[in-house]
């Protein structure tokens, strides 16, 4: 093992953590993520290949072990069905009627499915494109670009019915 | 005009289109006054799922999570000596293996006895400083710290009678320092005999791909302990004295034209600090 791929790992912890908190929308449950990863690729060093994006080696790996807990505790996928079902219910609307803060957006984001959460944090959060994306997820780029865009519909849907996009944009416009 | 799909209006904001598919959004866009909100709103929306999560990456990151990634370089370290030490083996001969059994045995030891000090630094011991030169990308000085920090394990757990640590012994001049370590041209040995510390001999090394000599001082003062005073070439700009710790040890180092110098030991930082004035008005390195 080089020290530049310790220095690296170290170097993509923050970016990580970000991307384990979005998809547990727990910050204690995202290092936890983020550490089984970190074993998990550190006993696994020789599988990544030089002169490849080291974060999307990471980021597949924090989402693959991510959804070998999902399988194997099988609670999140429920929760977040029953949440979208909820999305745009009379409780969904009273709880962000006030301006939403950036914590109820997190919330939101918690309500999506696994995979258009997953879509949603590696483009829209971390910045990766579309191809980049659909490597780590290891899914077709027509895939991403589809879970994507249903991500960002029913986040925007969410977001306006409590009044927190508006309530920036009128705040964008008076500055 | 047909209206574009969502999925392709979202695709032309996060500039995955190109060419006509992008040119037909961009005319959409021009004649479709609700188009065009939708865009804005989806912008808007964009911008607050970035600021949900950008408050994460200015968290200090936890401790337990740098320490996964730096107790697997110990392992890494303790593999590589072990190599190394076979191949003493190799060299020396059966016979001379022999004799030197108890040398290599205690470096064995010594050698795990440092990765564990760095596991359990790791544990424990990793400094706020260490992150934030993690989350700088400057990991360079961190690791630069757990080397000369192991390497003063190696120099402690091996005792001031074992010779074969030492490149240059205790009666070497300073002129063979200099020429092998790679040392500033007005370099001498620092006198800490006012603090009790007798020098014991230096060792040349190569820590973090540059250069660096390690001098060890030992004294009976029970409050000082051992001392090991490294001096390492550096094309880092100049650095003020600064305190870090690594397990029960501590570190006080600055880089000055070129060079950078340690202080290792289990003193009070207090004292480190006072020798460590000493030794840069001795070697003109403030």
């Amino acid at each position: 093992m080089s020290a530049s791929f310790n220095d690296q790992l170290v170097a993509v912890l923050p970016r990580l953590r970000r991307f384990a908190r979005g998809l547990t929308g727990s910050a204690v449950e995202a290092d936890d993520l983020v550490q089984a990863a970190c074993e998990r690729a550190l006993a696994r060093t020789h599988q990544f290949q030089a002169g490849t994006r080291f974060d999307s080696w990471m980021f597949r790996i924090v989402q693959t072990v991510w959804i070998d807990q999902l399988r194997a505790r099988d609670t999140r996928k429920t929760e977040s069905e029953d949440a979208a079902l909820n999305v745009g219910s009379d409780e969904s609307v009273r709880r962000v009627e006030a301006r939403m803060a950036l914590r109820e957006v997190q919330a939101a984001v918690d309500t999506l499915p696994a995979e258009q959460r997953v879509a949603l944090l590696l483009v829209t959060v971390e910045g990766l494109s579309y191809k980049e994306a659909a490597d780590v997820a290891e899914v077709p780029v027509g895939t991403i670009m589809s879970r994507l865009a249903r991500a960002r519909l029913a986040l925007l849907a969410k977001l306006e019915s409590g009044d927190a996009l508006r309530g920036r944009s009128d705040d964008a416009k008076t500055e | 005009m047909q209206r574009p799909s969502d999925e392709t209006l979202i695709a032309y904001l996060d500039g995955e289109l190109a060419g006509s598919e992008r040119l037909a959004v961009v005319q959409a866009l021009a004649q479709d006054d609700t188009l065009r909100a939708q865009a804005q709103r989806l912008n808007d929306s964009t911008r607050l799922i970035r600021a949900a999560y950008d408050a994460v990456l200015r968290e200090p990151v936890p401790e337990r999570l740098i320490a996964v990634v730096r107790a697997a370089e110990a392992e890494t370290l303790i593999q590589h000596v072990m190599v190394r030490l076979e191949r003493w083996r190799d060299l020396m001969g059966e016979r001379a293996w022999w004799i030197g059994a108890p040398v290599a045995a205690s470096l064995a030891g010594i050698v795990l006895g440092a990765g564990l000090g760095y596991f359990v630094a790791s544990q424990q011991g990793v400094t706020l400083a260490a992150q934030q030169a993690a989350l700088n990308g400057n990991l360079t000085a961190a690791n630069w710290l757990d080397n000369i920090a192991g390497y003063h394990k190696l120099f402690i757990n091996a005792g001031p009678d074992d010779r074969q640590l030492m490149d240059v012994p205790a009666d070497g001049n300073a002129d063979a320092l200099r020429k092998a370590g790679q040392l500033p041209s007005d370099f001498h040995l620092p006198d800490l005999k006012p603090w009790g510390l007798s020098f014991q001999g230096a060792r040349f090394l190569v820590v973090e791909g540059q250069p660096a000599t390690q001098l060890f001082y030992t004294t009976d003062n029970q409050a000082l302990g051992p001392l090991t005073v490294v001096v390492a070439s550096s094309s880092k700009p100049d650095l003020a004295p600064t305190f870090d710790r690594r397990g029960d040890l501590n570190l006080l180092y600055w880089r000055y034209h070129g060079h950078e110098y340690a202080l290792v030991g289990a003193a009070d930082i207090g004292y480190l600090w006072n020798i460590s004035k000493d030794i840069a008005w001795q070697l003109d390195a403030i």
